[in-house]
């Protein structure tokens, strides 16, 4: 009796802690389905509004999308550079020194517990609106998940090579530009690429808070009440996101051909 | 040319593995080195390059009458020496994805600077050099190639073309034909025996009938010490001693 009591209590009292906790927090969100029951017509109303897309648009939206996918670009490219400096000293086979280690890891994982966002907003209270603050914000906010990639790749290869050019004399850059770097460039490339493909993402989302491009035209139809003109521009992010899919992967292919990735 | 002297080894749970080793090595020479397994013979090629720092002891590289501590150097100093000094490992480590002909030339890189490697790479003549290095250990038709798709014989052949291409007055060469069959064997060991002309070789050897074919001296270490320094001839007694628990015999 008492055993089935106890268990009683062990599944009942989580049960009504969690059911009082989800209550308490729907009401303070105002989570109430009939709105959004009531809320389908004007969501229809928002999309008949929006078709057909503005085609006379679409020849306007080329430039920011081209500004989107160069943010990207520049921003992955200096974010892998940042990386790679800053893995070379968090890797344990290349850095002796455990407090530099610590510092260069450090650096990472304290990127990757700050919001994007905030990186954004940051770079754009320094240096003012525009692609700019996009590129530094894309460039910085890459080094949290490419510098803990690049470091665990370069811990991860074979160690002989590298002894074998210290026993002839190469000194610590030589050894990392000869036995380092040719071992750890597939996954350096596979790493960059795939966040080439987060960055575009990135990049959209971004030029809604004032980085410009794509994401910053579809903020000002929103807000226009062009719902044509936005229809356009979500369009022409969707073509965006998949052409540089494709493209990435072209690469990816043609660059590392049949090897595996990461 | 090189002298080891008093070379002690400790291992990191202090049992010492190498006591007091001491020899010379001449130019001319092909020294074989034997020894059971996991008596230290590869510990002791790597002080005498300064790749394991011993625990007491000197090593002394002089060339042209410029004698040259290696132990205890360190940095600039230490890349200068090791310059000098050829290591063919275990195994033959290239840098699997760089090409054969790179390997060959990254036995260079400890004369060319740091800057001039980053940047610009090697020069023509240093390409011919290295060309030339391959085409003596015949294997220059696979100079275009990447080294992981080579095979054991054809892989040891491109480190002794790299050690060659290092230009080095000492070579030491850690079990060069483990892993090889036969014919490789005799290959390999054909192509290394005629350096001797330019450079003393030290090799570790697993089989006494390859240090007797082709080595001009035997040196046989048991229990961390040198028990045999002399005629790659060893007789059956001395190597029964050294592999086994056969009574001490006198060096020859």
């Amino acid at each position: 009796m008492v055993g089935v009591l106890k268990r009683y209590k062990r599944v009942f009292l989580p049960v009504v802690i969690l059911t009082l906790l989800l209550w308490g927090g729907s009401v303070i969100c105002q989570v109430e389905p009939a709105v959004l029951i009531t809320g389908v017509p004007q969501g229809l109303d928002l999309l008949r509004q929006m078709f057909p897309p503005a085609w006379s648009a679409f020849p306007e939206l080329v430039g920011p999308a081209l500004e989107t996918v160069q943010i990207a670009l520049v921003g992955t490219v200096f974010g892998a550079l940042l990386s790679l400096i800053i893995s070379l000293f968090a890797a344990s086979n290349l850095n002796p020194n455990r407090k530099g280690r610590e510092i260069a890891r450090g650096i990472c994982s304290a990127e990757r517990a700050l919001p994007d966002l905030i990186v954004v907003l940051f770079f754009v209270a320094i240096v003012g609106l525009g692609p700019f603050p996009g590129v530094m914000a894309l460039a910085v906010s890459s080094i949290g998940m490419l510098g803990k990639l690049f470091a665990d790749a370069i811990e991860e290869i074979d160690p002989k090579p590298l002894e074998s050019l210290a026993a002839v004399g190469a000194t610590k850059a030589q050894i990392i530009r000869y036995a380092v770097l040719p071992q750890v460039l597939p996954s350096l490339i596979a790493n960059t690429l795939y966040r080439f493909d987060v960055n575009i993402r990135m990049s959209i989302f971004i030029g809604v808070v004032g980085a410009g491009g794509i994401g910053f035209e579809l903020l000002m139809a929103m807000r226009l009440l062009e719902f044509q003109t936005a229809l356009s521009a979500i369009i022409t992010i969707l073509m965006l996101i998949l052409l540089c899919e494709k493209l990435s992967d072209a690469l990816r292919k043609s660059i590392l051909g049949q090897e595996v990735l990461r | 040319m090189l002298a080891v002297k008093g070379i002690t080894k400790k291992l990191p749970d202090g049992r010492l593995l190498l006591r007091e080793i001491s020899f010379e090595a001449k130019k001319g020479e092909f020294i074989g080195i034997l020894g059971e397994s996991g008596v230290g013979k590869t510990v002791l090629l790597r002080c005498i390059n300064g790749l394991t720092t011993p625990d007491s002891g000197e090593v002394i590289l002089n060339e042209d009458g410029n004698p040259q501590k290696i132990n205890g150097k360190k940095g600039q100093e230490l890349r200068r020496i090791r310059r000098r000094i050829g290591m063919i490992f275990q195994g033959s480590i290239l840098v699997k994805r760089l090409s054969v002909l790179e390997n060959v030339l990254t036995g260079g890189l400890g004369r060319i600077s740091t800057m001039r490697s980053l940047l610009y790479g090697f020069t023509d003549k240093e390409v011919q050099a290295a060309l030339s290095a391959l085409e003596k250990v015949g294997v220059k038709h696979l100079a275009g190639r990447r080294a992981e798709t080579l095979s054991g014989g054809e892989m040891q052949r491109v480190a002794i073309a790299r050690a060659l291409f290092q230009e080095p007055c000492l070579l030491l060469a850690d079990e060069p034909v483990a892993n090889l069959d036969p014919k490789n064997t005799e290959v390999v060991l054909d192509y290394l025996k005629p350096l001797t002309k330019e450079m003393a070789i030290i090799a570790v050897f697993h089989a006494p009938e390859l240090v007797s074919r082709y080595c001009t001296r035997a040196i046989a270490i048991k229990d961390g010490t040198v028990v045999y320094d002399g005629s790659p001839h060893l007789s059956s007694s001395v190597l029964e001693y050294i592999y086994g628990t056969g009574p001490a015999v006198k060096s020859a």
